[in-house]
């Protein structure tokens, strides 16, 4: 006891002593804490918001395409989609089992999702299903987290709600190609500078995969081009990452490929918060960095019109246009069949391609624009008014058809074998006389037959703001040097007079033709784009038509379907009780008929090969007393005119009549509200 | 042996009555704010999903322990103290020789199905061997500077082979809690200063030629975060500037419970072990980690007073070593967390998840209770 006491106050002390050096202690860690946790708070609440915070690109939402009446045509549609990034989730083929547990997954699929896999970095994300049923979807969402690197998500998909019905106007959007992306960048880049880049030159230097190093050597080889390549490379940088984006997709045809620009919009940045591995957790507000959705294009089409057409139709193949009269604005334009746009925007398989590709009904083929076929008797109307303009003949002489047309040593037959007898220009045309038009074609020459042509339209192409469209070809003694070397015959004039020969045209001249023809010669310029990016205003090489001789035509027309001995005289009743359509018939000759087969009896349709049966057309304006609408039909293999493009013609007029389609369509008051458009289809 | 069981005159369970159950108490809550911080740093990580219970089974069982030292009577602690320390000696010259080596140092015995730390036990048994030792001497000497040499020499002995292994914390950790016991043994201050000079002129030779390249780096790293230089922030560097930031963006009050997005988003190594305190200060601010160093203080405090109110030297000089050991834990813990000390594996004693420093501090508490129970006890008869 006695030795502790002379110890108990030292230690005591010096253990108060200690307790006061541990009480600074304590002391100094929390005013380190006030530093940190008070004084210094924001400096890193902003650095723990930086760190947690990842900005990804964000594509824009494409544009919608609408038509008239603002039906929707390509829109966006939302689906879940699970996507695998491999850097996150290790062993793929392990991770595909074991998604295969909870949604359907073949085997063939797994092995085309690691290939894939395979052919990109292991950072990006494979795409695994999309399209997710609501079940799928709950489900996936529920296991996901306990599954690294698996990404449940709701992704936005072009889609094509009316499928087939525009197929071949609106195109369709896929994923870039490299090539895509190159062409973007380097118009991008030459659009903007005064100095243009050599393209031989970009390809090049795009074209090999460089290292830095590489790329510098690049620059040092073409010293006078650096600066322009360096600017490319970053254009090439901006555009590919924009570009394969995987819920990038970018117009491949038709519209969507033509309008890419004004559809696409302009990209921005999602918010992400993401843990230090990168795994996103949640996404945070992102308003400020949105992208700018891309703008709605208008059609002036109306796709319950379309939509009849095409039904119309069946199973026959063929194309349709229809023509508001009055402005040009296409209502119809109809190519069957066609092919589902939808397949494409997620990319077609090989084996599907290959169906639409090899089919004998050119399902991929725009046959109203791209379609270059004989007119036939559809012609005759250019023809009578080529004779006219020529002064060869008088509408009223009379030319007398025996059924037979002889001219140098070879003989021409009219439709009618037994002939027409005698017959002036408004019977020709009514009963569609063969041999008359052979007698005025022969008269007036090719040249004066071929301005005529032109001046309605006939070998020219109107840029609708879609891809292709042909010009088709009229033929004349200086395009036959060119095309096959040889002078022009007398004897093939007698040919493009009955429509048939060298002669061919597009479904949409023949509707042009038509309007020109029912609006009394005015000029008439057919436009599909309502509201969006229209195409440069075209010189056209047509001219407006003589005013009575078309009224003379008209009366013809009207005679066809409306008087004693017209060839599609079953056709001209609309069935609205009042009002008539007034057209021509015509058939094209696609295969030669053989003299020897004229003696012994022409085939019949049934006893042909389809690919060879004849095309049957047909060209109407409705009503015949004040003209609305103008049609051109061809039915492919359809054999007459009169028998299967008239009735399809009659039906598709008079539901467009029904449905009054050419009313005012609903973007006018858009247009109104955006000044320095050009106007929209309403005059 | 017989003796001291004579000497008891009161039974075990009136005893466990006797017990200093304030201190228990905060030492428990304590252990509950480590297993609710614990859940939150280990949620997110479906990996980590059982570590919260795992705690709390051992923080069970370390209970179990604490209560166990606290009832063998300070008697027997006196009796075992040097067995205690010899063999525990006699072990980590064994790990120097066949220890097994794991995460880059040799620190496990493994003694069939089990891997023992002797290193861990050390840091009780000097305090025990500190404690006879000035217990005894103190009668036969004035307090003359070569009653120190011996006690000098028990700490560091160890304390070189520890740091052989390499185990720098717990190297640290012996000479503090060593030092503040010759220090309250009346060593001189004249001593005491000049040791501390030289310690701190000795940092430049250590830094060259005693430590290892590992180490250097992360005194390196840690001088250029405490200078405010941009850090490499990939390992080390990278650890504290995230610690800073989850600390920093906490506030005063905190972004609440599992709402750290630094915690949460597992932005932090370590974060669940010695960077627990990240997790406290981000979710509740500074208020919480003001109030846990408090508790800590409480909680040291009360084992002090124990010190002081007890009869025998020995009793006194367990007492004060046991408070020092987890003080020290903590005190370094907190500084190296702050960004205040280099990066050493020290974890926060009772947040930290770990089983090792559990043990320590439970036999640690577990004597200072066992000193409370025999306060009164000169142990003369020894």
């Amino acid at each position: 006891m006695s030795s502790n006491r002379q110890v108990d106050p030292m230690f005591n002390r010096r253990a108060i002593m200690a307790a006061g050096g541990g009480a600074l202690l304590f002391g100094g860690l929390i005013a380190r804490l006030f530093q940190l946790q008070i004084l210094n708070r924001e400096k890193y609440q902003l650095a723990a918001a930086d760190n947690s915070v990842k900005l990804e690109l964000a594509p824009p939402q494409r544009g919608q395409i609408l038509d008239r009446f603002g039906r929707s045509l390509a829109s966006h549609r939302r689906a879940g989609r699970i996507s695998v990034v491999p850097e996150q989730s290790g062993d793929l083929s392990a991770v595909l089992q074991k998604i295969s547990q909870y949604i359907d997954l073949p085997r063939e699929r797994q092995d085309r999702i690691l290939s894939q896999a395979r052919r990109q970095a292991a950072f990006q994300p494979v795409i695994v299903a999309r399209e997710l049923s609501y079940e799928d979807f709950a489900r996936m969402s529920l296991r996901a987290p306990q599954m690294p690197g698996v990404l449940v998500e709701m992704a936005s998909t072009r889609s094509y709600p009316r499928g087939r019905d525009f197929a071949h106007v609106l195109g369709y959007v896929s994923r870039a190609s490299n090539d895509y992306i190159f062409r973007e960048a380097f118009n991008t880049l030459n659009s903007s500078r005064d100095r243009k880049l050599d393209e031989a030159l970009a390809k090049e230097f795009s074209g090999i995969r460089m290292s830095r190093q590489l790329r510098q050597d690049f620059f040092l080889t073409h010293p006078d081009e650096a600066g322009l390549l360096r600017a490319f490379h970053d254009t090439y940088g901006d555009v590919a990452t924009l570009l394969k984006h995987r819920d990038m997709r970018a117009g491949r045809s038709g519209i969507e490929l033509r309008a890419e620009a004004y559809l696409r919009g302009k990209s921005g940045f999602r918010r992400l918060e993401t843990n230090a591995a990168g795994r996103i957790i949640r996404e945070l507000p992102s308003e400020d960095l949105a992208p700018v959705p891309g703008r709605d294009l208008y059609l002036t089409v109306d796709a319950e019109l379309q939509k009849f057409a095409i039904d119309r139709f069946g199973g026959e193949s063929g194309a349709a246009v229809v023509l508001d009269i009055d402005t040009g604005d296409l209502l119809a334009f109809v190519s069957t069949p066609a092919f589902d746009p939808n397949d494409f925007v997620n990319g077609i398989s090989q084996a599907d391609y290959d169906k639409l590709r090899f089919s004998d009904r050119y399902p991929l083929y725009h046959k109203a624009y791209d379609g270059t076929y004989p007119p036939g008797s559809t012609f005759k109307m250019v023809v009578a008014t080529a004779a006219l303009e020529a002064g060869i003949i008088d509408p009223e002489e009379r030319v007398h058809c025996n059924g037979r047309y002889h001219f140098g040593n070879n003989t021409w037959h009219c439709w009618r074998r037994q002939g027409h007898g005698s017959v002036n220009m408004h019977s020709a045309i009514k009963g569609s006389c063969d041999v008359y038009f052979y007698e005025i074609a022969r008269r007036m020459g090719i040249e004066t037959l071929a301005e005529t042509a032109k001046e309605f339209g006939f070998g020219q192409s109107w840029d609708l703001g879609l891809t292709g469209g042909r010009q088709g070809v009229v033929p004349n003694n200086a395009w036959k040097l060119e095309a096959q070397g040889e002078p022009w015959y007398e004897g093939e004039t007698l040919n493009i007079g009955i429509g048939q020969g060298q002669l061919s045209a597009t479904p949409l001249q023949l509707a042009v033709m038509t309007a020109r023809i029912a609006a009394e010669g005015r000029l008439i310029n057919p436009q599909i784009i309502g509201i969006g990016p229209k195409p440069g205003a075209d010189i056209p090489g047509d001219k407006p038509l003589d005013r009575a001789r078309m009224q003379r035509m008209k009366a013809g027309m009207f005679g066809v379907t409306s008087e004693a001995g017209g060839t599609a005289l079953r056709a001209g009743d609309l069935g609205l009780g009042g009002p008539r359509l007034a057209g021509k018939t015509g058939t094209a000759q696609v295969r030669r008929i053989s003299a020897a087969e004229r003696r012994s009896g022409i085939l019949k349709g049934e006893e042909i090969d389809r690919r060879l049966r004849d095309h049957a057309l047909f060209v109407a304006y409705a009503p015949h007393d004040d003209p609305k609408y103008a049609i051109s039909v061809i039915v492919e293999h359809g054999e007459g005119g009169s028998r299967t493009a008239a009735p399809i013609a009659r039906d598709i007029l008079a539901e467009a009549l029904r449905q009054d389609s050419r009313r005012a369509p609903n973007y006018v008051q858009t247009a109104a509200l955006a000044p320095g458009r050009s106007g929209g289809g309403g005059s | 042996m017989a003796g001291s069981l004579n000497f008891r005159s009161r039974t075990r369970v009136q005893d466990l009555g006797r017990l200093p159950w304030g201190l228990i108490l905060l030492i428990s809550a304590m252990a509950l704010i480590g297993v609710a911080i614990l859940y939150s740093a280990t949620y997110t990580n479906p990996r980590e999903a059982d570590l919260p219970m795992k705690q709390a089974v051992r923080l069970g069982a370390a209970f179990i322990v604490m209560l166990a030292v606290a009832l063998v009577p300070l008697k027997v602690w006196f009796q075992m103290a040097w067995p205690a320390y010899v063999s525990t000696f006699f072990l980590l010259i064994c790990v120097e020789l066949f220890g097994v080596t794991g995460g880059g140092a040799q620190r496990w015995l493994q003694v069939g199905p089990i891997a023992i730390q002797p290193s861990e036990f050390m840091k009780v048994a000097l305090t025990l061997a500190l404690a006879a030792y000035y217990h005894k001497r103190w009668r036969d000497e004035s307090g003359g500077f070569l009653l120190h040499v011996p006690a000098l020499g028990l700490i560091c002995l160890p304390a070189i082979l520890i740091f052989k292994q390499p185990d720098f914390g717990t190297t640290l950790a012996l000479f503090a809690s060593g030092g503040i016991l010759l220090f309250l043994a009346g060593l001189y201050k004249r001593i005491i200063l000049s040791v501390i000079v030289l310690g701190v002129g000795s940092i430049p030779l250590v830094y060259s030629f005693v430590l290892q390249d590992y180490q250097r780096e992360r005194v390196d790293t840690f001088v250029a975060q405490l200078t405010g230089q941009s850090v490499n922030l990939i390992d080390d560097g990278y650890q504290i500037e995230q610690a800073k930031i989850a600390i920093g963006s906490g506030g005063l009050t905190g972004k609440g419970y599992m709402e750290g997005t630094q915690a949460q988003l597992d932005y932090i190594p370590e974060q669940h072990t010695d960077f627990i305190l990240t997790v406290l200060a981000e979710e509740f601010g500074f208020l919480a980690t003001t109030g846990v160093l408090l508790i800590w203080a409480l909680i040291l405090a009360l084992g002090l007073m124990i010190a002081l109110r007890t009869t025998s030297l020995f009793g006194r000089f367990v007492a004060a070593g046991a408070v020092a050991t987890v003080a020290f834990y903590i005190l370094f813990n907190i500084a190296m967390v702050l960004g205040l000390l280099p990066v050493v594996g020290v974890p926060l004693p009772l947040l930290s998840y770990g089983g090792t420093v559990m043990i320590t501090v439970a036999t640690s508490f577990g004597l200072v209770c066992s000193v409370h129970l025999a306060k009164d006890d000169p142990l003369q008869a020894l």
